[in-house]
Order: C-alpha cells, then structure tokens, then sequence
C-alpha cells in the first residue's frame, strides 16, 4: 500500500542521477528534492521533512555516511537508502548496522528502488 | 869590452914599451911642447924624473908618445896608468873632463874623491888585491862626474910586466855603462818580476832544453812534490806519477819530444804527504826564428776538484738515468756506493734505508763492504745503540766516530768494524724534500779521520743524489703502479685518449682509441682516416666539430663508427683546450667507446616500457573499484532512465515527451560509458599484487634510474634528497615504482613548457608523523590553482594534451590501497610537489643512502650545453 506524496530526497554529486532518479521516483508518485552534497542538504528545508534519503555515499567534502552521523547528532531520524557506484559488499552490512534502511549499488532496477522504497515506509 | 881588450894588447905587444920602460910619457906639467901657460893636454909623470935621452932617441920619443897620446885621448873611455905601488900616474884628458879633476888632484890616491863613497871600499879592497896578486879584474863602481852626478862605470885594470915577469906599470880603462847597466837593471828587474810570477802562478812550471833536461822548476813545483831542483833534475820529472799513469804520460812526452807537437795529458801526481791528485799538465816549445826547437816549458794545473766534480756531476748523471730507467733501488745505491768510493781512496760507503714508517730498516747497499761485517740488517728496529747507522736515522744528525778503537757508543759493533780493518765512521741521514728520514749514508775509513770540509761536502752531494734517487726510485715504482692501473682502467673503461695539436694537425691517439677504430698502432691519425669510420648519418655532427675545434673551446659529443663489419660503436669525447709553451692552440681529449652502454641503455629502456606496463597491469587492481565508480555512474543513470521512460509510456496517457528526454539521457550516458571503457582498454588485465619489505629509498634510485634519459630528454635537472634512516614499508614494488615514476613523469611534464628558468626537481624521502614514511617531488613547472587540488586525482582529469589523466588517479589508488596519502600542494615559489604517505614497519629501519643531496649523475650542466650548443 502506498502512502501517496510520501517526500524523498536525493543527495548525490553525479548530475545523471540528479537527473534521473527524481524523474523516476516522481513515476512512483514521490515528491522529490534532489542536492548535489550532503551540506546542500542540511542547509535545505528538506532536512526537518523528509521521509526518506536516498544517499551517495562516497561524494567530495561530506561523505554519505558522515551525513548519516550529522543527521543522528542533529536527531532527524530519516531513513536512508545509501546508494553507490562502488560495490563493496564488505560496505553494505557496515551501513545497515548504523542504521540505513538499505544500501544499493549503482546500477540498480527499478524494481530493487521501489522495494527498498516500501521498506522504509513500511518501516516509518 | 873588446876595444879594452885591443888597448891591452897594444901595450903589451909595444916591444919599445916593454923593452923601454916608458918613463915618460907626457909631462903633466906645463912646459915647451905646450907652450907655457896653456892648459896641459896630455897629463903624465915621469916615475923617474932627470932622465937622460939623447936628442934623436928623444925626438922619436916625442913623436911616438904624441901618436900615442892622441891615441890614448880618442878611446871612448877614462884611461889611466898606475905604478906597481898603485899610485896613478897617467890619466887621459877625458877622465878630467869627466870628473873635473885636474891630473894634480887625481895623482897618487886623489882619485878616490872621484868614486862614489859607497863603492869606494870594495874598490880599494879590490884594487889592494889586484896590486897584490898582479891579476887583471874589473869592478863596477859609480864615478862622479863634473857636475855631481854618478854614473857607473865599469874599471878594468892590467898589469904591464917587463921580460922578467915584474909589474911596471897597471893600464886602467874605465867604460861608461851607465845606460847598459840601466838597460841591464830593467832586465834583471823584468827577470825577477817574471821569476815571482812563475814562482806564484798556481800551478806546476817546468823548464826544459830541448832533449827534455829540466832547467828550471818553480816554487810551487817544488813545493808540491817537496823536492829540490836537483833532486828532480836527477829523478826526472815523472818520477812521482801515479803508476797507472806513468806509461800514458811518459809515451806522450816522449812523442812530443820527438815531434815537437803540444804535450797535453791529464794524471794523478803524487803530492809531499803521498796523496795523488788530478793534473792537467801542458808542454810547449819555444822555438827561434829558424824554428828550431829552444826551450820546453810545461805548465802542470791541478783538477783534483774538478776532477772530483765531473767524476760526481757524471756519476750523478749515470745514477739519474739509472733512476729514469728504471733501475732496482739496490743498484742505484751500489753504483752510488762505488761512485764515492773511486773519488777518494781507502774509504768504503754503506746505505741503509728504512721502511715507510720509518722504524725499520727495509734495504741495505754496501757492495765494497765484505759481507761477514754487514750482516742483513733488513728488518731491524732502527734504534741508538747498535751502529752509528741506526743511530744517524734515530736522531736525524750525522754521527761521527773519528777512531773507533777508542769508540765507546758501540763496544760489540766497533771490535767487528776493527776486525775488518775499518777505523773510522761517519754517518749521515738522508731527508726526503719533505723532511723525511729516508736512510743513512756511512762512509768506513781505514784511518781514524774527521770528515774534512771536502769530505762534508762530498757527503752532502752524495746525500742530495740519494736522496733525489730513492725519492725518484720510490715515486717511479709508485708512478708506474698507478699508471699500470690507470691502463688497466682505461681498458676496462674503454676509454683512449688523443692529443691534437691544431697548429699542425698533427693527432695522437692512445693504444686504446687504435683499438676503438680498430686501426693498428702504426697508421698515421688524420681526419680522413677518422671520417672513414664516422658512421654516415653522424658525419655532419663531426664536421662540425672539428669547425668548432678552430675556435679553442671545450667541447663534449657523441658519435657513432660504422665498423667494417658493419658493428655500430657509440663513442663519446670530451676534450680540453690548452695552449702550448708557444701559445699554439692543442687539444686533449678523452674518448669512451660507450656502446656497451647504449645497448645496455636501450635494453634498459626497454625495461622500462616493460615495467610501466606491467605496472599499469598491476594497477588494475587497485584501479577496478575507480573504473567500476566511472563505470557505474553512467549506468545507474542509464538504467534509472530507461526504466522511467518506460513507466512514462505506459502511463495514461503516456508521457512522450518526457520518455523523449529520459531516452535522450539514456543515450548521453551511454556515450559517457563508452568512453570509459575506449579510455581503460590498455588496462584492461589484471595480476596479483605481491608485497614485500622494502626501503623506499632504494627502489627510488631504481626508478630514477631509469628515468634519467627520460629526464634528460625533457632537460630536467634531478635532485636526490633522501633521508639515511629510513625505515622498510611493506608495499608492493612494482605498484609504488609505478607511482614513483608517475610522479617523476609528471613533474617533467609540468615543466615541459619552462625556459626561463632551471628545470629543478627534487626527490626527497622523510620520515612522516604516524610511522609514515613520506616521499615527495617538487617541481617548478606550471602548478594548479589550490581549488583543483582534488580534481586533480580524479580519473580522466588532466591538464596535458596528450595525456589520459589516469596516471595520479591510479597513483592514489594505488596509495590508498598501500593504506597511505596521495596529495599534492602548490609551491611557494613557481611548481607544484606531489607527497605520497605509506605506513612503514616500525622493526625495520636501514640506512645506506647519503643524506647529502646528491645531483642525478648524467644531468649536468656540460651534457645540457651539449644538446644545447
């Protein structure tokens, strides 16, 4: 069951997912933001309400994961979906412990999107 | 004196004369025949006045006596009678006019006051004793004349015997002989003048007659042989010649006499105390005008000195050209030995050397001295009590034993040298220039003897040769050992060397350089023959040097010879300018037959090709997770799309203008991955890594190695700087070289476009905080801007042309997978330096490179001159 305009936001330095991913997840019905770092984020409005990140890990200045810790510092308990063009399977199960809802690698269906998806709102 | 002798002689043949006593000659006194009153001409007395002649006997008389009387007057001389008694009756008319006296004065003994009061005496005497014995004499005495002034005369007087025997009267004569007595006194004073000077003269003179009797030594001959005149008149003048002389010179005297040449011979001549010395002696002959044969002389001048310094200036000279020769060191001192010994007699020489330290005796040369007296003394410590030798060289001053049956430095060593029959000993060290005691110089005496000031002179010459010769000897031995060695590189090396005079053209070549072109050592070097091995494509790099060989500068190049055998050699030449005595232009030059080194070089750089690939495989590991990274983006973007243009056309109604635009993205990454991949291809393998312990420094200078004609190439000037304790890392070798040289690359690279100043790098190697070990290159190329201090390690980022921009995006991957830092900073100045930080093992720690900075060898200023003339 789907939780229609549920807000995501996209955080990612590669433009071609800047530009990509929103146009799908807003198929998916989502409201999306997209920033190219993790400080364009936390400068946004989006921080306080968004209900669910969909993460880069690995970006100039602040990495994914660090803004997963700001994020915990700051107490905005959103859920992550950390996403990367690097496969590290030794990575995924790291993430998951902290805390992230999934962890995909780059590149993944749409289907693996939507499932992660559900999970977190299934989860919130 | 002949005229006298007539005047004799008519008196005595006078039969009227003797037969007549001549009673009367003329009367002093004034009377008729004169005519009264007039001054008498003719002055006499009668002995026996009253006398009774008849007239005509008288007439006759009278006649004869004025003939005689005027005889008498026109001798040219003082005539005058005397009785038996001595009494002067007669004196002629010239003897007044001579004295001034008138006959009265001069009768009886008043003649005396007419003789000089100095000679008066002595004629007196001798007038007493003529009167006495009746023997005719003569005298020479000082008459006065009219005016006060003497003159000599010489007085002959006669007597005039009757029948019986009995003196009747004395005939006196007196002749002036004044001027030949003067003439006579510059002779005998000229006589006694050149008596002193050949008496003086410093040399032997003899007088012979013509068959060769001595008539005359002077005093310097007679000195020197401590004889008299007679006795070498009886012994003959060669009596005292050395005996191996004798049948030399007495066969060339005896030639000379016979022919009447020059006699000219050197020999020894035995002196009073029978020490022979060195003469030189020449004969001539005087001759009259017919040019017969008057009188020898010869002058005999002693060389003993010189003699002594020619036999040393020649032996000094032998003994150098032993040394130049090459002669062993034993030699030279023997003949040195032998040499002192034939300039003076009875006197035999010792040398002893001591080794480099100085402590022992390492030679001996005693060649006259028996052998049962000087044992080996090789090897002993040199010290004061066992010889004057030793104890010359321990206290560097000569040691003189004068009598060594009195000697009581050394007991043992003095009763042996006594036994052999040595007397005396001197020793005298020998210096090097620098001061060094080099040995001792003894000289045995069969005597007890002080060395004589010629002695100490002699020492000192023999000490200079000895000490020239065992210095030379000792720098030959030790010239010889570096030239042979010098040859021995030179071979080794491969390296000749010519010498070109330009003036003339004229070239020499070393053994070596004969041997590098391949030509025998005999051939005559032009430049022809030099061109006709220049490989072809180099010959106009040659001509142009031998251009700019005109202008006097140093130069360097390399060329290639084409052998026959159609072998290529690579020589490389580096030669010096210089300028002759005369200021003509020269050059020296040395000449490397490098070939090996190329080759070596090629292969090298075939290596290195090699390595850089295997490198960039190695790499491909560490490089996956950035290809997989720039791979991956365009896919997740071109997947994202495609599975939104389709959730786009299968809406209702289906969105086609944006399935449109997520189609046209589809297609841009695609694109975009394709280039990644066109780009990795040459990497596109992989190999395990391998690591090890290692020391950064070490497989730096590997790579620089390597690097150095890459670096050379873009003329960049490569600086070590490397810390000497630094500790091993684990790392894998090929992976961090690659790194390395990727740095190095780039750095030369960055500076590529740099020519207003020096293209400096420096490698520096440093321990980092965190048990790092930290390695970094500087440059002075172009540097970046601090904001794309990140990009630049990105994949595909690059400022170069030509470049990839993957090499310091595989650096730091590399790095990190090494778990350590890539970064990089600009300069202060103009550059940028790239640092590399891996972890190194705390247990290792080595140290075998100079912390000093060193200049990568090959870069240098000559060799960029050189591709930069």
């Amino acid at each position: 069951m789907i939780v229609a305009r549920s807000r995501v936001a996209v955080v990612d330095d590669d433009e071609s997912v800047r530009e990509s991913l929103p146009d799908l997840l807003r198929e998916f019905g989502f409201a999306v933001a997209a920033f190219s770092s993790a400080e364009e984020f936390l400068a946004s409005d989006y921080v306080g309400q968004t209900d669910c990140l969909i993460l880069d890990i690995s970006m100039p200045g602040m990495t994914g994961p660090d803004l997963q810790r700001e994020l915990t510092i700051r107490r905005h308990e959103i859920p992550i979906v950390f996403i990367t063009a690097r496969r590290d399977e030794t990575v995924r199960p790291l993430l998951l412990e902290q805390g992230a809802v999934d962890c995909l690698f780059k590149p993944f269906s749409d289907t693996a999107l939507l499932k992660a998806l559900n999970n977190v709102l299934r989860v919130s | 004196m002949l005229l006298d002798i007539e005047i004799v002689r008519y008196f005595q043949h006078q039969p009227v004369l003797r037969s007549h006593r001549p009673t009367y000659w003329r009367q002093g006194h004034a009377d008729a025949d004169t005519g009264g009153g007039s001054v008498p001409k003719y002055r006499g007395r009668s002995p026996q006045s009253g006398a009774s002649f008849c007239h005509d006997e008288y007439r006759e008389r009278t006649i004869m006596e004025n003939e005689l009387g005027s005889v008498v007057d026109a001798l040219p001389g003082l005539v005058w009678t005397a009785l038996p008694d001595g009494d002067i009756d007669f004196i002629n008319q010239r003897w007044c006019e001579y004295t001034g006296l008138s006959v009265e004065q001069a009768y009886g003994r008043g003649w005396c006051a007419s003789i000089h009061p100095g000679d008066l005496p002595g004629l007196l005497q001798l007038w007493q004793s003529m009167l006495a014995s009746h023997e005719p004499r003569e005298m020479e005495v000082r008459l006065r004349r009219f005016d006060g002034a003497y003159r000599w005369f010489r007085i002959r007087a006669s007597p005039l015997t009757d029948v019986s025997g009995r003196v009747v009267k004395w005939c006196g004569l007196n002749t002036d002989i004044e001027d030949r007595r003067n003439a006579d006194e510059v002779l005998h004073a000229q006589e006694r003048r050149f008596g002193l000077i050949v008496d003086g003269l410093p040399t032997l003179v003899l007088g012979m007659t013509p068959g060769g009797e001595i008539v005359h030594a002077n005093r310097n001959f007679l000195e020197y042989f401590g004889v008299t005149l007679q006795e070498v008149q009886s012994r003959g003048k060669f009596y005292c010649d050395h005996p191996d002389d004798f049948l030399r010179v007495t066969t060339a005297w005896s030639k000379a006499l016979e022919t009447g040449q020059p006699y000219d011979v050197e020999g020894r001549r035995r002196r009073f105390d029978g020490v022979y010395r060195w003469f030189h002696t020449r004969a001539f002959a005087l001759r009259d005008t017919e040019g017969r044969i008057v009188f020898w002389y010869s002058l005999s001048s002693d060389i003993d000195d010189q003699k002594r310094a020619e036999a040393l200036l020649a032996g000094e000279k032998r003994l150098l050209e032993m040394v130049a020769s090459g002669h062993p060191m034993s030699r030279i001192l023997d003949t040195l030995c032998q040499l002192v010994e034939s300039t003076s007699s009875g006197c035999y020489c010792r040398f002893v050397l001591v080794d480099a330290a100085g402590t022992r005796f390492a030679h001996e040369a005693a060649p006259s001295l028996p052998a049962s007296f000087i044992s080996s003394i090789r090897g002993r410590l040199v010290n004061l009590d066992s010889d004057p030798c030793a104890r010359a060289v321990y206290l560097n001053q000569q040691i003189v034993a004068a009598d060594l049956t009195s000697e009581t430095r050394w007991p043992e060593w003095c009763l042996v040298a006594v036994a052999h029959g040595l007397r005396s000993c001197w020793s005298t060290p020998i210096s090097s220039t620098a001061g060094k005691v080099l040995g001792a110089f003894s000289i045995f005496c069969e005597e007890p003897r002080t060395p004589t000031s010629l002695d100490q002179k002699l020492i000192e010459q023999v000490k200079h040769i000895a000490s020239v010769a065992i210095e030379r000897t000792q720098c030959d031995a030790a010239l010889k050992r570096s030239e042979a060695f010098l040859a021995e590189t030179r071979q080794l090396s491969l390296t000749g060397g010519f010498f070109k005079r330009m003036a003339t053209g004229e070239i020499t070549w070393s053994a070596e350089v004969y041997r590098i072109f391949g030509f025998g050592p005999t051939v005559p070097v032009t430049h022809e023959l030099i061109r006709s091995r220049v490989h072809p494509e180099d010959i106009p790099a040659f001509e142009e040097i031998l251009e700019r060989e005109q202008q006097g500068s140093d130069y360097e190049y390399e060329y290639r010879l084409l052998m026959p055998d159609r072998s290529i050699k690579y020589l490389h030449v580096v030669a010096h300018a210089t300028k002759d005595r005369d200021g003509q232009l020269e050059y020296i030059a040395a000449v490397q037959d490098v070939t090996q080194r190329r080759l070596s070089e090629e292969a090298l750089s075939k290596v290195r090709s090699e390595l850089a690939r295997v490198a960039r495989v190695s790499s491909l590991g560490a490089l996956t997770a950035s290809i997989a990274h720039e791979v991956n983006q365009p896919l997740s973007g071109i997947i994202t799309n495609a599975s939104t243009c389709l959730r786009m056309l299968a809406a209702e109604p289906p969105n086609i203008d944006g399935a449109r635009e997520t189609a046209r993205r589809t297609i841009r990454d695609g694109n975009r991955a394709s280039d990644v991949i066109t780009r990795l291809r040459a990497l596109f393998s992989n190999k395990d890594a391998t690591t090890e312990a290692m020391d950064l420094n070490e497989i730096s200078s590997e790579v620089i190695a390597l690097s150095v004609s890459e670096l050379q190439r873009s003329r960049a000037i490569l600086r070590q700087d490397f810390a000497d304790d630094l500790p091993l890392v684990i790392a894998d070798r090929v992976q961090i070289q690659q790194v390395i040289l990727n740095l190095l690359l780039n750095a030369s690279d960055a500076m590529s476009s740099v020519d207003d100043r020096p293209r400096h790098m420096v490698i520096k190697t440093e321990r980092d905080e965190n048990d790092h070990v930290r390695l970094s290159v500087q440059d002075a190329g172009v540097g970046f801007k601090s904001q794309d201090a990140d990009r630049l390690f990105e994949a595909f980022y690059t400022t170069k042309s030509g470049g990839m921009g993957i090499g310091l995006s595989v650096s730091r991957s590399i790095i990190e997978s090494h778990q350590g830092r890539l970064w990089a900073s600009p300069n202060k100045g103009p550059g940028a330096t790239f640092f590399f930080a891996i972890p190194c093992r705390r247990d290792l720690v080595v140290g075998t490179h100079s912390p000093s900075p060193v200049w990568a060898p090959g870069v240098t200023d000559a060799q960029r001159a050189m591709r930069n003339p």
